[in-house]
């Protein structure tokens, strides 16, 4: 076992949530489906829980298994090593398309000055530092950040209460159902099945019969703050928060308390630090711990630094420009993750189901 | 600017390598030596203004194609 550390089902889905949440505080997912937003997240919600109960089905079943020791048991040695590295591969490629997001928004909102490769390198080396010390020290992390992000959140929303018109999510189901379903489902692969990376850390919850539980409730409790989001950001800013790619960012900068608490939209950046940070460093922890299980390494900690350095590195060649980048998130990024997020752990679990690979027992076919 | 980075590569290796020859891990010491090394070259091709092809730009590119997006 390359980490020894355990985590609760608390932990576990608090680490969760602020996963989802993510780069989701800037970029409010289901922004296709117009005012109606919050259905196509609420949709998007109900499809996530679907494929997290897929792969948490599927690891629960092996009890202390990573799903890279799963997929060489299911699919046999050379297959099983394959799919490995197309998890690996789609960890490290989330992972730098977060610093992606992270270094845009940055550079268009506060530091259009600042090189990006410095931010990045900040960013890097401070989840380097904490997946050093392994899942334990990030899930207490979480414990810290998510419950500060979500207080934020609604503390904004309260203060914007004046400025919230409900008109403006009239008429309710406007959108074609066609356009709904489809952006539910870019909702759902962004952020709600890119937990799909938990497969990693499920193996480490101190009772493995609470994996599927822990999971629901943490990708609910993340569902509920978008939900919260999205109807604050469409109630106050209108048919205005298409114009916007970071609607929230926009929104909160509309806080007016008797012309003394005002610009308090740093506070969404802030959130996006914190819960970037943890999203990058559950992303960075999948991929080294994947990859040393790939290669039969006895740690995976000697890895941390270099893969952290490629993960920069994609990240700055990832894509040329902030429209690429959009373009790349709007319109394939809902097709490109299906395989990673929905295929094959399906594939994997209807295997274990036909050749009925035992629950458990230390996880022995 | 390459002599930064070689600085910042320098100060990566001298972190890890000595530990790694200490505990004769030999598998480990090559694999870190194999990734360090994909990422130093990758840094000086982009220091020096070698442009990479974007990756998710083509995966776009090929979904685009593929699907019609």
């Amino acid at each position: 076992m390359l980490e020894k550390g355990k985590i609760s089902s608390f932990q576990l889905s608090v680490l969760l949530a602020g996963f989802v949440l993510g780069s989701s505080v800037i970029i409010i997912p289901g922004g296709d489906a117009g005012h109606d937003a919050w259905i196509a997240i609420a949709l998007g919600l109900m499809e996530g829980l679907f494929i997290a109960w897929i792969f948490t089905a599927l690891v629960t079943r092996f009890k202390d298994k990573t799903i890279i020791e799963i997929n060489d048991l299911v699919f046999g040695r050379i297959l099983g090593k394959l799919i490995s590295i197309l998890f690996v591969w789609y960890f490290f490629h989330l992972g730098a398309l977060v610093l992606n997001d992270y270094v845009h928004f940055f550079r268009l909102q506060l530091y259009p000055a600042t090189p990006k490769t410095i931010m990045l390198l900040i960013l890097m080396l401070v989840c380097a530092s904490t997946v050093n010390r392994g899942i334990e020290v990030l899930a207490r992390c979480s414990l810290i950040l998510v419950p500060f992000t979500i207080g934020i959140i609604l503390i904004d929303t309260m203060f914007l209460i004046p400025q919230i018109d409900l008109n403006n999510l009239m008429p309710i189901l406007d959108v074609p159902i066609g356009n709904l379903l489809l952006a539910a489902h870019s909702a759902a692969s962004f952020p709600f099945a890119e937990t799909v990376a938990f497969v990693m850390i499920l193996a480490f919850l101190n009772k493995s019969e609470k994996g599927g539980p822990a999971v629901s409730k943490g990708l609910i409790l993340a569902g509920l703050v978008l939900i919260i989001a999205s109807v604050r950001n469409n109630a106050v800013l209108g048919p205005m928060t298409a114009a916007y790619n970071y609607p929230s960012y926009q929104t909160v900068q509309a806080i007016d308390i008797g012309e003394i608490l005002t610009r308090v939209e740093i506070l969404v950046a802030i959130n996006f630090i914190t819960m970037g940070f943890l999203k990058i460093s559950v992303l960075l922890y999948g991929t080294v711990l994947g990859l040393s299980q790939v290669l039969n390494l006895k740690s995976y900690r000697p890895i941390i630094l270099p893969v952290g350095i490629l993960m920069v590195l994609l990240a700055l060649t990832n894509v040329g420009n902030t429209i690429e980048l959009f373009e790349f998130s709007h319109n394939s990024y809902p097709i490109y993750a299906v395989p990673f997020q929905i295929i094959i752990p399906l594939i994997a679990l209807m295997v274990v189901k036909l050749r009925k690979m035992p629950k458990a027992e230390g996880g022995k076919p | 600017m390459i002599a930064l980075l070689l600085m910042g590569f320098g100060i990566v290796a001298l972190i890890q390598i000595p530990s790694l020859i200490k505990k004769q891990w030999r598998r480990e010491l090559i694999c870190f030596t194999i990734l360090w090394s994909i990422g130093l070259v990758l840094s000086i091709m982009i220091a020096v203004g070698i442009t990479m092809p974007p990756i998710s730009t083509i995966i776009n590119h090929y979904i685009t194609v593929m699907f019609g997006t």
